[in-house]
């Protein structure tokens, strides 16, 4: 079982706590995601993984071993840096056979595993180019090729495609994803980018300040963001959270009166207040609106449009709708359904739908 | 770029400093090819009329030039190359390892610098004899061995590795030496042909302590070897004594044009990130 576990992994310089009491588990072949701001711990995460930076307590296993004190060189761990870090003085095969030289590979097999993955990211005819002659997105497969000829079950990386502009970035990830579905190794990656991380993930975790705030597939990350923070984080624009107050079944958002179905009462409990996080592509845009509103601004996206809305209260919300067709000037306001609403506690911010889970997460596979 | 009248004006005090400076110069070459009678003529002629190459001919055949040339060359090659290897592994440590106090120790190795020259030579020329070195090549090597503008010079550029660029050769289990041999030394080639080439020079001058440590004279080096022409020795020959010091200077001349080229070559080459 080549999985990766972190148990109650914790970083600091000095008196910075940089990673909080972190545990997680990577199982066997599957592509785990740290998504996070910057600042985060998610970088260095991955290095303590890596064994590039030292871990100031908990335990990390790999394939059921404490490796804390074992040397990034015997982890047997590949890795791509987010700079690529290609070795400017050697050529993209030189580059790419670093590592295997190192290890003191026969040449044949070599020659061999080079010019496998070489044809595999379509670097063939650039073995003899430098770096410096070479595009971002060249660079970038270069980094992967080296970090795939080495054959390790475990692949760590690092922002690979930070690097990269919108369109290539889009091409790079389903490359990766496919290369990953041949080799299926156990696959750590670091993002801020959040349509990486859906696209890519099988599971993500979501750090914020060193904590950990959630880990989850990307539906249930999507559908069910365990706080305000997942929430606001995950999605452009992000979930919209409104302050609501309850009185016996009656609920106000943006001064309006609603009643609250009793199931949805029950979660909430005796709270007088809750946060209500409801997505921008879930409200719907009708005449006669469960809570009114104006339109302060509209963008055009071509495949949707998104529009910013005041409510009485002055709280902003981002209703999107790809009805192209559909006077968005003349509207007067959002409706919902109960079912696609999260209720979060006002001052921890948890959701309160996790545990009790009415909600469905009707996407999870 | 336009140069403005005025600020032309500026031009004269350097151009009268660069005067000052080559007039020595332009003398040591042309007082070696003139003979005595024109040496010792009252005007300030710097063309010799006629030329002639005596001066070089004596130097060649009746003085052991090519053993001055040797030796110098022995102790300027061996300072350098050694002193470049020390250098490099001390820089290299501070740069690769987290140990305590490393600062500390770096700092305390700056203030070397600090020590004038001058108080190191009893204690030096004590070790030496106690050594046997005495009157040896080797006692004029070793104590230039270690240099901390070398270890200086040399951490600053190897701080400026990414490190991105060490950690992946780590990652592919990497000794250090292999780090510094298969990845530093080459992104710091530039640094380390300058570091060399300033480091030969120094040795190749080098005047005072082979002075004291070298007594024989099938030992000398050649900037020794040049008082023997101004000195009672060779009764103050002028024409041989610069014919002596043309050669000596045209080594150290010859390897800096060489190596200037090749320095900017790997400049251009490793202008560019990985």
């Amino acid at each position: 079982m080549n999985n990766i576990k972190l148990k109650n992994i914790c970083k600091a310089y000095g008196k910075t706590v940089v990673v909080k009491d972190l545990s997680l588990e990577v199982q066997q072949g599957e592509r785990l995601i740290l998504l996070g701001p910057s600042g985060c711990g998610k970088t260095t995460t991955l290095r303590m993984i890596a064994g590039l930076e030292a871990i100031t307590s908990g335990e990390l296993e790999i394939n059921g071993r404490v490796v804390n004190a074992m040397p990034p060189g015997e982890r047997n761990i590949a890795m791509v840096f987010q700079s690529y870090a290609l070795f400017p003085h050697l050529t993209v095969w030189e580059n790419v056979v670093f590592g295997l030289k190192i290890q003191k590979l026969s040449s044949e097999e070599i020659k061999k595993r080079a010019a496998e993955a070489m044809g595999m990211l379509n670097l063939v005819g650039y073995e003899q180019h430098r770096p410096n002659e070479l595009s971002g997105g060249q660079k970038q497969r270069v980094a992967l090729c080296r970090a795939l000829v080495k054959q390790s079950p475990y692949f760590l990386l690092d922002e690979p495609l930070s690097n990269l502009d919108a369109q290539l970035r889009q091409q790079a990830r389903t490359e990766l994803v496919k290369i990953h579905e041949i080799f299926k190794p156990t696959m750590v990656y670091v993002t801020h980018d959040q349509t990486e991380a859906m696209t890519v993930a099988h599971k993500i975790a979501v750090l914020n300040k060193g904590c950990l705030q959630q880990v989850g597939t990307p539906n249930e990350i999507y559908n069910n963001p365990a706080n305000t923070f997942v929430a606001g984080f995950i999605g452009t624009p992000p979930m919209n959270l409104l302050k609501a107050h309850l009185l016996y079944d009656k609920i106000f958002v943006g001064n309006e009166c609603l009643v609250l179905p009793t199931e949805y009462r029950a979660i909430i409990g005796e709270r007088t207040t809750v946060v209500l996080g409801i997505r921008p592509e879930r409200c719907l845009l009708e005449h006669s609106p469960m809570v009114k509103a104006r339109i302060s601004f509209i963008e055009n996206l071509g495949n949707q449009r998104i529009a910013r809305w005041q409510l009485k209260t002055g709280e902003e919300i981002y209703v999107s709708t790809a009805d192209h067709k559909y006077a968005l000037e003349l509207a007067k306001g959002f409706s919902f359904e109960w079912a696609n609403v999260c209720f979060f506690d006002t001052k921890s911010g948890e959701n309160l739908n996790v545990k009790g889970s009415v909600i469905k997460d009707e996407n999870c596979c | 770029m336009k140069i403005n009248k005025l600020k032309s004006l500026w031009h004269l005090p350097l151009l009268l400093a660069l005067a000052v400076q080559f007039w020595p110069l332009i003398f040591m070459v042309s007082t070696s090819f003139k003979d005595m009678n024109q040496i010792f003529q009252a005007s300030l002629n710097p063309l010799p009329m006629p030329a002639t190459m005596v001066n070089y001919e004596t130097v060649l055949n009746n003085f052991p030039f090519f053993t001055f040339l040797y030796n110098t060359f022995f102790i300027a090659i061996l300072v350098t190359g050694l002193k470049l290897i020390t250098s490099l592994l001390a820089a290299f440590a501070f740069v690769y390892y987290d140990f305590k106090y490393k600062e500390v120790v770096f700092n305390s190795m700056l203030l070397t610098f600090f020590i004038p020259f001058t108080v190191l030579i009893m204690p030096n020329y004590l070790l030496m004899s106690k050594l046997g070195l005495l009157n040896t090549p080797w006692g004029v090597i070793l104590p230039q061995l270690v240099d901390g503008m070398g270890i200086f010079l040399m951490r600053q550029t190897m701080r400026g590795i990414p490190k991105a660029l060490l950690e992946v050769a780590v990652l592919e289990s990497a000794s250090p030496l292999q780090v510094l041999y298969k990845v530093v030394l080459h992104l710091v080639r530039p640094s380390v042909i300058a570091v060399g080439i300033f480091f030969f020079i120094n040795a190749w001058n080098e005047y005072f302590w082979p002075l004291l440590v070298l007594r024989d004279k099938a030992m000398y080096t050649l900037p020794l070897a040049l008082q023997m022409f101004i000195s009672a020795e060779g009764g103050s020959e002028w024409g041989i004594a610069m014919a002596v010091a043309m050669l000596t200077c045209l080594p150290p001349l010859i390897l800096y044009f060489v190596s200037q080229r090749f320095i900017l070559n790997t400049f251009m080459q490793s202008g560019v990130k990985g």
